[in-house]
């Protein structure tokens, strides 16, 4: 048997066998693989470092730290945008995306990343760039690129696992957190102590709404319908079990609970500061990879 | 204008999946790709379960999720009602393949363009003749296009759709068994709507509002 047979044989039956036969392409519920397997994974990547990027961009406004805004803006534009621009089949047409913002939200989202390309180089080279109109629309706008990503998916009405009323909130604090916490280890790294202990509260409140969000998510997303509860369980059981527990559980929710504790009240530490860190970005890919993998389709008889 | 549909009367169908070649060889389709198959399943516990066989392709739907979801424009309803994919204008984003309830779209990549019919043995003489016939530009999202070559040109001759052979889609002329009737939705004289009418045509998934053309009979 060739490569070439080989890999047709492998995509109709993966050898683990989970994959679904042709015989049950949607007859049984049929995940989506679009935006998530082979090239999908530069979506994920994209969507991901899109939301930090505009996280921290977002925080930074609050401290008016221009640091924070031109790393935040090269995340978001860089990352997020050229690894969008590589997941297309063709690159070069990429401007065409910016046609149809009446009724599409990778459209709007086209729009939003250029205004904020555009004003966000502004106010990075304007002298008293952070005043509080330029603060007021540039913040609106990370807060729509955080979301753009799960908005996204948030409108494909045959994926019930991705029409949870919950996935925007928490697409936005999840972004929130995230900048928060690498606003926080920029402060560290400055030697900024100061405010570093002080930006401890809102790490702790930030953190308690984005496990209440993804404890929604997950509630909300089992008593949705029977197919949105495959999505739940496809996380909690099979291949992807790991991904969730390690993940989600350890890395997302257990690990930044114990550094939260110990930095309780205020008494930071640079070094526990970014191994937060560290663990919140793993644990926040590892949620947008399984919500983006165990979406699945309503079968059709 | 016409809005063109299709019936098809899942009684009638034996499964013999003819619809599915004839569309594969009318569009010189890939292996692995198909714009037509035949749905079987069950419902019901034995003994009172029963077999379900349904012959899906796109539903050129007149609210399409597709056409909705497509950042570009490149998907859009025909005025006839035929949804299209305009491929000079297709980035591969593939928000339409997700967006689509009925999972009738395929990515046209260097994979999919590579396989062969006999894998290792190089393309057949139909493959390298179908490549340059029915040419499918890669990296754009491909579909069912109810045959709108064969539509148009037949309407050109001045033959009529869903009666003409030559101006109806292959899948509806292939049926051994007559399950499908092509024509105008928007005709109430029309075989189609008298089959809608009298036999309760259902569309499938109709809760996702998208308002599928093609109707389903028993």
């Amino acid at each position: 048997m060739n490569d070439n047979h080989q890999n047709l044989v492998e995509t109709m039956f993966p050898s683990d066998g989970s994959g679904i036969k042709p015989y049950e392409w949607m007859i049984s519920p049929t995940r989506q693989r679009q935006w998530i397997d082979e090239k999908g994974i530069f979506l994920w990547l994209a969507f991901f470092f899109s939301e930090i990027g505009a996280g921290l961009y977002f925080m930074s406004l609050f401290y008016s730290f221009r640091p924070g805004i031109v790393i935040g803006w090269l995340i978001t534009l860089i990352l997020g945008g050229v690894i969008h621009v590589l997941y297309l089949g063709n690159p070069k047409r990429a401007w065409r995306m910016l046609m149809k913002p009446n009724t599409s939200e990778l459209s709007r989202g086209m729009w939003i990343i250029g205004v904020f390309a555009v004003l966000g180089f502004l106010q990075m080279i304007t002298p008293g760039g952070f005043n509080m109109v330029f603060n007021f629309i540039m913040g609106i706008l990370c807060l729509l690129i955080i979301s753009h990503g799960f908005a996204t998916m948030n409108v494909v009405r045959a994926l019930p696992a991705w029409s949870s009323t919950v996935v925007l909130p928490l697409s936005i604090i999840s972004g929130i957190w995230v900048g928060h916490q690498l606003l926080q280890l920029l402060f560290a790294l400055s030697g900024n102590a100061t405010v570093v202990s002080g930006m401890e509260v809102w790490a702790a409140t930030f953190f308690l709404i984005y496990i209440l969000c993804i404890g929604l998510y997950a509630w909300g997303t089992w008593h949705m319908s029977d197919v949105a509860k495959i999505s739940v369980k496809k996380m909690l059981e099979g291949d992807l079990k790991r991904v969730t527990y390690i993940g989600v559980g350890v890395l997302a929710m257990l690990l930044p609970l114990i550094f939260t504790l110990i930095m309780w009240g205020g008494s930071t530490n640079g070094f526990l500061v970014f191994l937060r860190l560290a663990s919140v970005l793993a644990g926040d890919l590892a949620i947008r990879y399984l919500i983006m993998k165990t979406a699945v389709y309503n079968p059709l008889i | 204008m016409p809005r063109w549909g299709m019936v098809i009367d899942v009684k009638r169908c034996i499964a013999c999946w003819g619809c599915t070649i004839a569309c594969k060889e009318e569009h010189f389709l890939p292996p692995g790709v198909f714009f037509n198959r035949v749905l079987i399943g069950e419902t019901g516990k034995f003994p009172t379960s029963s077999k379900l066989i349904y012959p899906v392709l796109c539903n050129h739907c007149e609210d399409a999720a597709c056409v909705e979801a497509c950042p570009t424009g490149a998907t859009y309803v025909r005025e006839d009602g035929i949804v299209a994919v305009d491929d000079t204008k297709c980035v591969g984003c593939r928000a339409c393949m997700v967006a689509c309830p009925y999972q009738q779209r395929t990515y046209y990549d260097e994979k999919t363009k590579n396989r062969e019919f006999f894998p290792g043995q190089g393309k057949t003489e139909m493959e390298t003749i179908g490549e340059k016939l029915y040419p499918f530009k890669l990296g754009t999202v491909i579909k069912c296009n109810f045959c709108s070559e064969r539509v148009d040109e037949g309407m050109k001759k001045g033959l009529t759709p869903g009666k003409d052979e030559d101006a109806t889609p292959a899948c509806v002329n292939i049926c051994p068994v007559g399950a499908r009737v092509f024509g105008d939705l928007d005709d109430p004289n029309s075989e189609i709507n008298r089959l809608i009418m009298e036999k309760k045509g259902k569309q499938l998934r109709k809760e996702f509002g998208t308002e599928p053309a093609v109707y389903y009979i028993d």
